[in-house]
């Protein structure tokens, strides 16, 4: 067996956090309306109140890419770090949606943002994805030496909003992704020495648990050979996340907190997985933190994958004072990945 | 939609379970498909047949089908 990894390498810092969701909010009477569902089961059922969408609702029109998304948020997190844009040394960014195979849409936000002669990753993820970009910021800054870099998470989960779609004969587990989620981005800067906001990341966890388990939610592509296909493009084993999501989230909370040697009492903030406003509101009581202050979005802004963690990070340093510690859970129920971080202001 | 029996075959065809007679009152948890998913694509064709909308927050509650075909057909 591998020894595990470094516990505590070279700090990497949080200096700011930007973040884009496209358009006005779209309410759950707006969406009930278009998808001819019952207003009142998003409601009670999936929880979440407002969602944004890169595509019209009305004419199907896309407004907004993912690079264009992913590019306003980056240009707001450097904005907000006061740095000069050149002092960024790389750009990561996790999505489940590019906007293309290639070029990878990492290359566009670069492009966007007048940044050249970086290097860039692209972790083609789910909801782990934004945890695996601070990581591999983090990484990069530790063994790199990089004084600064920029990592970003965004989705737009509105390229399978098939508005003449006739939902009448779709499955439940179709169905529900009209309703969970939205489109959004964010993104941060992260330094080698405590700048701007000064929070350190103290640990990264990011692990495949998947071995020999049926994916929870598979998104397809296709290409000229299958485009036509009867396959579903997007699937949610609903009942599987509903089971496993909530156990893997206090598995997590646990594990970090050994892993720190904190205690839960330490922690000032909890930012629990952002599935939808119900499933959160659920998974946030088992575990069951209660000294912690809840730091959720995704009743306001729909389920948009790796964007979330940014829009929690957004509000939780809105209110995070010196010495104040928190920390983050995300499950990735794709192939089960286990992914969280901890945080705390210098 | 009037009979109970007209409303299991509402929910064989539209949720594309094996339902059996007996599941119709049983406990939800007793039927080994369902899946609290089903629930929008049932309040949604049970809405398109009966013409009105339903009560959600007391279907979530509904312990049975045989439940939730009364919430419907209930004037």
């Amino acid at each position: 067996m591998q020894p595990p990894p470094d516990r505590d390498p070279v700090q990497a810092y949080l200096a700011s956090v930007g973040t884009a969701l496209p358009g006005d909010p779209v309410d759950n009477a707006a969406l009930a309306r278009v998808l001819g569902v019952n207003e009142e089961w998003i409601d009670l059922f999936i929880g979440t109140r407002t969602r944004h969408f890169a595509r019209d609702l009305a004419s199907g029109e896309v407004r907004w890419s993912l690079a264009d998304l992913c590019a306003r948020a980056g240009a707001r997190a450097i904005a907000a770090a006061r740095i000069d844009p050149a002092e960024i040394g790389f750009v990561v960014l996790g999505t489940a949606t590019p906007d293309h195979l290639m070029p990878a849409t990492v290359n566009h936000i670069a492009d966007q943002l007048g940044l050249d002669q970086v290097p860039t990753y692209q972790l083609q993820s789910g909801c782990a994805g934004a945890v695996q970009a601070l990581g591999l910021g983090r990484t990069l800054i530790a063994g790199e030496g990089h004084r600064a870099g920029l990592v970003i998470g965004g989705d737009v989960c509105s390229k399978h909003l098939d508005l003449d779609r006739d939902l009448a004969g779709a499955a439940p587990s179709d169905l529900v992704n009209y309703v969970l989620f939205g489109d959004g981005a964010g993104a941060a800067v992260l330094t080698a020495e405590p700048v701007g906001e000064a929070v350190a990341l103290r640990r990264v966890l990011n692990r495949f648990t998947g071995l020999g388990r049926e994916p929870g939610q598979v998104i397809d592509w296709f290409g000229l050979a299958d485009r036509y296909d009867d396959r579903q493009a997007v699937r949610e084993d609903y009942k599987a996340i509903e089971e496993f999501v909530p156990v893997m989230a206090v598995e997590i909370l646990w594990e970090l907190l050994e892993d720190l040697d904190w205690s839960a009492e330490e922690l000032d903030y909890l930012l629990p997985p952002q599935l939808s406003g119900r499933m959160t509101r659920r998974i946030h009581e088992l575990l069951d933190v209660p000294g912690a202050t809840e730091v959720s979005c995704v009743a306001d802004t729909g389920n948009n994958g790796n964007a979330l963690p940014f829009l929690q990070l957004e509000r939780l340093l809105g209110q995070m004072s010196c010495g104040e510690k928190a920390l983050a859970v995300a499950v990735e129920s794709s192939k089960w990945i286990k992914a969280g971080f901890a945080l705390e202001k210098m | 939609m009037q009979t109970v029996d007209e409303f299991a075959r509402l929910v064989r065809e539209e949720l594309g379970i094996p339902l059996a007679d007996e599941d119709i009152a049983a406990d939800l948890d007793r039927i080994p498909e369902w899946d609290s998913l089903y629930l929008l694509k049932l309040v949604t064709a049970l809405e398109r047949s009966t013409g009105r909308p339903l009560p959600v927050g007391r279907v979530l509650e509904a312990r049975s089908l045989e439940e939730i075909y009364r919430l419907a057909v209930e004037r």
